[in-house]
């Protein structure tokens, strides 16, 4: 049944065979005629996709009321206002602020919970399973979990911290807090999904190098350091820069558990952005605060492709 | 060897503990009664019981937010899979990366940003107050977590197919839609099921778009947990119970289809 298969592939393949390959254009025979099958997902995803944005983008310069109306074309003025508002920059604060904590700790114990993940012993599917739960968990039950744990008066968190003698902490009502309650939740629920990322890139690594290390007679520190991290980059980079976008956008658990307070301790650029299209009932505004975290997201995403690709020429 | 051994079974309960802990917290709460959950967290044998689970049922139309969960998801997944394994085929046979940017957008634009103009549409179709309207809606609107991700969960699918196989049909004068239909469909049906499995969790656990388009019919299951926060409820039996009931798909997925998961929440990132 294969013999046959091939035999008329490599016929069909002949008349080019010889002649000097030419550069694009000529579309494989089985390719022929199909591309319309991708016409109603591309319509479809650009009307579900680019309409919205562009909407988006429309509302932002042009002044829809709460009841529905709009007054028209504004210019920038949504924009202007935005720059002045000082709630935009304690949001953007708020943002850089978990970003920047949660990928720190979630890399670095990514790394290690990763390394322990790529290890070859018996349970280890078991133990990776487990460890992708917090990851592919609804936000609203993780939410709801980690609410009742963070309890002021009766969560699971200060009855441990209160058989080890420390009092009770007020994890999501004190705005000095919060923002560091909301990380945790955050490091929990991601950590694993970088680990996931690094043990699969520890254990495509090449064996050479480490052996290599191994006779130099290099420590296992100094050899995952110099050898393992570097080689490591490319899958650590990416890992990142899906955390990265993820992070710049950051709602779903804010959202559940603290919708931003108290007093706007935890209110992000996106959190904000909903709030002040549905709660305040300003859509114009609320347009223009999404439109500014599209592009924050965009250029962060493309400040790492381009450290990618430059990493890997 | 066996030290070693030991030194790394220590680290799995070490990050077994972390990691595993507050779901088995969530499972185990569920069971339990509000007194015990709220007043002893280490009286491990205090009683168990299923009156969290059969309460929701009893207090709320909890069957229906279960069904309009299985609706939304249910029907963006049938209709991510309808529109986006065709277009795999195409990506992969025509090697039209640069669609994968659009899917790419997708993937990176906040949820909010779409929310808002769903909003306004569903307000000028009458979203608010038709029950047709309002799941087609939804569905749509899931559209944009499922589209992407069946796509591209199918496409490696496409790519291990040989070239060959189909070049075989074209004696026999095949067309394109034969070719897709008889021969790399059902040579994908493993690639269809995953992307089945995993944009079906997916959508289910999405909250942002069912929580500004819903209707107090269509409410799913992740908006009326929601909700309950939002009432301070202290039922945390009851909410556990609800957390346990959202998360059982995902609970299910891990536990047999592991391999494909990876694949789907790492988004290409490892092979």
């Amino acid at each position: 049944m294969t013999k046959p298969t091939s035999a008329s592939g490599a016929a069909k393949r002949a008349p080019g065979a010889g002649a000097p390959p030419r550069r694009g254009r000529r579309v494989d025979p089985i390719a022929r005629g199909i591309w319309p099958f991708a016409l109603p997902a591309v319509v479809v995803t650009a009307v579900l996709v680019l309409a919205p944005i562009a909407y988006t983008i429309w509302l932002s310069v042009s002044d829809r009321q709460a009841d529905g109306t709009n007054a028209g074309f504004l210019g920038f003025a949504n924009y202007t206002e935005m720059f002045a508002d000082s709630e935009f920059w304690n949001a953007l604060k708020v943002t850089v602020f978990l970003f920047a904590v949660c990928l720190i700790v979630e890399t670095l114990l990514g790394l290690a919970l990763g390394y322990v993940m790529s290890l070859d012993v018996p349970g280890r599917r078991i133990f990776q399973g487990m460890m992708l739960i917090p990851a592919i968990t609804a936000s609203v039950a993780v939410g709801l979990v980690w609410l009742l744990i963070m309890d002021p008066s009766l969560g699971a968190a200060n009855q441990i911290l209160a058989k080890v003698g420390v009092d009770p902490v007020v994890w999501l009502g004190d705005p000095d807090i919060a923002p560091w309650s909301i990380a945790l939740v955050d490091i929990w629920q991601w950590t694993p999904f970088m680990a996931l990322i690094i043990a699969a890139g520890i254990r495509s690594l090449p064996e050479e190098p480490f052996e290599a290390a191994a006779i130099d007679g290099a420590s296992g520190w100094r050899t995952a350091w110099n050898v393992g991290l570097p080689l490591l980059r490319p899958v650590l980079t990416v890992a990142m820069l899906l955390r990265t976008v993820d992070l710049v956008r950051f709602f779903d658990t804010i959202y559940i558990m603290t919708q931003g307070g108290p007093v706007n301790a935890t209110n992000t650029l996106n959190v904000y952005g909903y709030n002040t299209g549905f709660v305040d009932n300003e859509p114009s505004y609320a347009a223009t605060l999404q439109i500014a975290l599209l592009v924050l997201v965009v250029l962060i995403a493309g400040v790492f492709t381009w450290f990618r690709q430059r990493a890997a020429r | 060897m066996t030290k070693r051994l030991g030194g790394i079974y220590a680290a799995y309960v070490v990050f077994g503990v972390i990691f595993f802990g507050p779901v088995l917290f969530m499972l185990w709460s569920s069971l339990r009664n509000n007194v015990d959950i709220t007043g002893s967290l280490f009286n491990l044998a205090s009683p168990l019981t299923l009156e969290n689970f059969t309460g929701l049922f009893e207090r709320f139309d909890f069957a229906r937010y279960i069904g309009n969960s299985f609706v939304v998801a249910g029907g963006s997944t049938l209709l991510g899979l309808v529109l986006g394994a065709p277009a795999a085929y195409v990506i992969v046979r025509r090697k039209l990366a640069a669609l994968g940017f659009l899917t790419l957008l997708a993937r990176m634009a906040p949820g909010v940003l779409f929310v808002l103009p769903l909003f306004v549409l569903s307000i000028r179709v009458g979203g608010p107050d038709s029950l047709a309207v309002n799941y087609t809606l939804l569905i749509v609107a899931h559209l944009i977590i499922t589209l992407p991700l069946c796509i591209w969960l199918l496409v490696p699918f496409f790519e291990e197919i040989p070239a060959s196989i189909e070049e075989s049909t074209l004696i026999d004068g095949a067309n394109g839609w034969q070719r897709f239909t008889r021969i790399a469909l059902p040579l994908a049906l493993p690639g269809l099921s995953v992307a089945l499995t995993l944009s079906f969790v997916f959508s289910w656990n999405y909250f942002l778009f069912a929580l500004a388009l819903a209707n107090e019919q269509t409410l799913p299951l992740t908006v009326i947990a929601f909700n309950f926060i939002g009432q301070g409820s202290n039922d945390f039996g009851g909410l556990m119970a609800a957390s346990t009931l959202i998360s059982a798909p995902a609970l299910l997925l891990t536990i047999f289809a592991q391999r494909w998961l990876v694949r789907g929440i790492t988004g290409g990132a490892v092979k």
